[in-house]
C-alpha cells in the first residue's frame, strides 16, 4: 500500500524495506515465513524497476504544469473573470471558452497525417431485396369473349426508390389502357374491370391509387356508361389540348370498396 | 462451391504462414481485367473501413475482397496501395507485421490553413496531441494516475461527462487504444490494477516526437532544444523512420 510513498525519488523507504526483511529473515524457521519473504522480494524489486524508469524518465526536467497552463492560455482561457462558484473542482477560478478544444483541435491537426475519412458524395446506393409484384390483370369486356388472365412476369428486382416505383406503375397502367384502346378504339373499359384483382384484395386497391394518378394528371377520364358504371378510357393527346381550353370538368368522387364488396 | 471452401480451409493455416507457401487449387488465368477489378475494390474497401479509424486486418481483406483471388493477393495490395497514394495521397501502412494489420496514413504534406475536418473530429486530436505530448515529454510511458492528474488541470476528469468530449475515459482507454493512437499495458503486481500508456503504433506513423516536441515548444513559446533528451531523442528518432 505504500507504494507511492516507495516510488518517490526522493524517499529511502524501498531501502529500509529491504533492511528490514533481511533482519527478519534471520528469524525464519518456516517455510511459510520463507515464501513471504520471497513474495517480499518480488514485490520489492518492481517497485525498484519503476523506481529506476522513474529516474530515467525525468529527462530534462518537463513542468507538466507550466505546460497545463500554456495549453490553457493558447486555448483562450480567460483568467480575468473569477466565477463564484462553491463547487471548487468544478471552475477554479477561471473561465475555458466552449471552442476551447477546437482551437487545440485545429493547431493538433497540423501534427498529425491523418487521412480524411471517406464519404460518398452522393449518399450511397440503395439496394432493396427483391419483391416479387404482379402485375394487374388483363380483363377484356366481359361481352368480347372470354377475359384471358394474363399472369404477370414477376419482376426480379426492384431498385429504384418507391416514388419511381409508383411513377412507373402509373406509366404501365397508362399503357396498358392505351394498348387496350388502340385494339379496341371504341369499347371504354369498365372501371371496375380494370382495376379489379380478382385474387388480391390489396392490389386492387394499388391499382385504383394508381388510377387516380393518371385521372389527376389529366391522362385518362373516367364517365358514367349508361347502366350509371363507370368506365375508364384514356385521353387521346389531341383531346387534351382542348380540354386545357376549356378547363377540364373535374369531379371528385368517393368509392367506398371494402374487402366484402370486392369478393 | 467446392472451391470456395478449400480455399477457406487453407486460408486458416495460411495466415500464419508466409503468403508464399500457398499453392493454387486451380489453375486459372486471371485477366488483367479481373485483377484490376479487384484492385478497385479493395482500395473501396479500404477506404470505407478507414472511416472509423479502426486498424483493417489482412484477414478481413482476404475473406471479404480477395476470396479466390488469394495467389494474387501480394500483387493487388500493392496495386492498391500504389492507387491510394496516386489517386487519393494516401499510404496502406502495416503496423503489425505479425498480425498483418494495416492503417491508411496521409502522403501529402500538411497544408497550412482551415482543415475541413468535422468539429468533433478536430477537438478528438486535439485531446490526443495533449496526451501524445504528456506522454512523450514525461520519458514515452506514464501510469494512468498520472496521465488523469495532468488531464485535471486542463478541466478534464475521468469521473464525469465533459461537455465536449462526453465520457472522456471511454474515449483514452477505448476509443483511442483501439485505433492504435494509444497503448496500455498493465502494471504487473499492481493492486488495484494499474496501467501505463505509451505511444501507439498509429501514432508513431502518423506523427513523430520531433513534431510533437515541436508543439511542446511553440505551446511554451521556447526553443525545442531547451529540453535536451528530449531533443536528441527526437532527432535520433527521425533519423530511424
Amino acid at each position: 500500500e505504500n507504494r507511492e510513498a516507495m516510488l518517490n525519488s526522493k524517499s529511502n523507504r524501498l531501502t529500509e524495506a529491504l533492511e528490514e526483511a533481511n533482519r527478519l529473515f534471520d528469524g525464519v524457521c518456516r517455510a511459510r515465513e520463507a515464501a513471504l519473504d520471497a513474495q517480499f522480494l518480488v514485490i520489492a524489486s518492481n517497485i525498484g524497476k519503476e523506481k529506476a524508469n522513474e529516474l530515467h524518465s525525468e529527462m530534462s526536467a518537463f513542468d507538466s504544469t507550466a505546460f497545463a497552463e500554456d495549453l490553457l492560455t493558447f486555448m483562450g482561457i480567460n483568467r480575468t473573470e473569477v466565477e463564484e462558484t462553491d463547487d471548487s473542482e468544478d471552475v477554479p477560478g477561471a473561465f475555458l471558452p466552449s471552442d476551447a478544444w477546437r482551437t487545440m483541435g485545429e493547431e493538433a491537426s497540423k501534427y498529425f497525417r491523418r487521412a480524411p475519412t471517406f464519404h460518398y458524395m452522393m449518399g450511397s446506393f440503395k439496394s432493396e431485396p427483391p419483391a416479387p409484384k404482379q402485375r394487374i390483370e388483363r380483363q377484356k369486356k366481359a361481352g368480347r369473349g372470354k377475359a384471358e388472365q394474363a399472369m404477370p412476369a414477376q419482376l426480379k428486382k426492384m431498385e429504384e426508390s418507391h416514388q419511381e416505383a409508383t411513377e412507373k406503375e402509373v406509366e404501365r397502367i397508362l399503357r396498358i389502357l392505351q394498348t387496350h384502346f388502340e385494339n379496341d378504339p371504341n369499347t371504354p373499359i369498365s372501371f371496375f374491370d380494370f382495376v379489379m384483382d380478382p385474387n388480391s384484395f390489396a392490389r386492387t386497391v394499388e391499382n385504383v391509387f394508381h388510377v387516380s394518378f393518371l385521372i389527376r394528371d389529366g391522362l385518362a377520364k373516367i364517365k358514367l356508361d349508361e347502366d350509371e358504371l363507370p368506365i375508364i378510357e384514356p385521353i387521346k393527346p389531341s383531346e387534351g389540348g382542348e380540354e386545357d381550353s376549356r378547363a377540364g370538368v373535374r369531379n371528385q368522387v368517393v368509392i367506398s370498396l371494402d374487402q366484402r364488396e370486392w369478393k | 462451391m467446392s472451391q470456395r471452401k478449400r480455399s477457406k480451409g487453407l486460408g486458416s493455416s495460411q495466415l500464419t504462414g508466409g503468403e508464399d507457401d500457398f499453392i493454387p487449387t486451380q489453375v486459372e488465368r486471371r485477366s488483367q481485367d479481373q485483377v484490376n477489378q479487384k484492385v478497385s475494390e479493395l482500395v473501396q474497401f479500404l477506404l470505407v473501413k478507414d472511416q472509423k479509424k479502426i486498424p483493417i486486418k489482412r484477414a478481413d481483406m482476404l475473406k471479404n475482397i480477395i476470396r479466390e483471388y488469394r495467389d494474387a493477393y501480394s500483387e493487388i495490395v500493392k496495386r492498391a496501395d500504389r492507387t491510394l497514394q496516386a489517386v487519393f495521397g494516401l499510404q496502406l501502412v502495416e503496423i503489425d507485421t505479425k498480425r498483418h494489420i494495416y492503417i491508411l496514413i496521409n502522403n501529402l504534406p500538411r497544408p497550412e490553413g482551415q482543415h475541413l475536418c468535422r468539429d468533433k473530429e478536430k477537438e478528438k486530436m486535439g485531446l490526443l496531441l495533449v496526451i501524445l505530448s504528456f506522454i512523450f515529454m514525461k520519458g514515452n510511458s506514464v501510469k494512468d494516475s498520472a496521465l488523469w492528474e495532468f488531464l485535471h488541470l486542463l478541466r478534464v476528469y475521468p469521473g464525469k461527462q465533459h461537455s465536449v468530449f462526453g465520457d472522456v475515459r471511454k474515449l483514452v482507454t477505448e476509443e483511442f487504444v483501439r485505433q492504435k493512437y494509444l497503448e496500455t499495458t498493465a502494471i504487473p503486481l499492481t493492486d488495484p490494477p494499474e496501467f501505463k500508456y505509451q505511444w501507439g503504433p498509429r501514432a508513431e506513423k502518423e506523427t513523430s516526437k520531433k513534431d510533437v516536441l515541436n508543439f511542446v515548444a511553440k505551446m511554451q513559446s521556447k526553443d525545442p532544444t531547451f529540453w535536451a533528451s528530449q531533443y536528441s531523442e527526437a532527432e535520433a528518432n527521425k533519423a530511424t523512420t
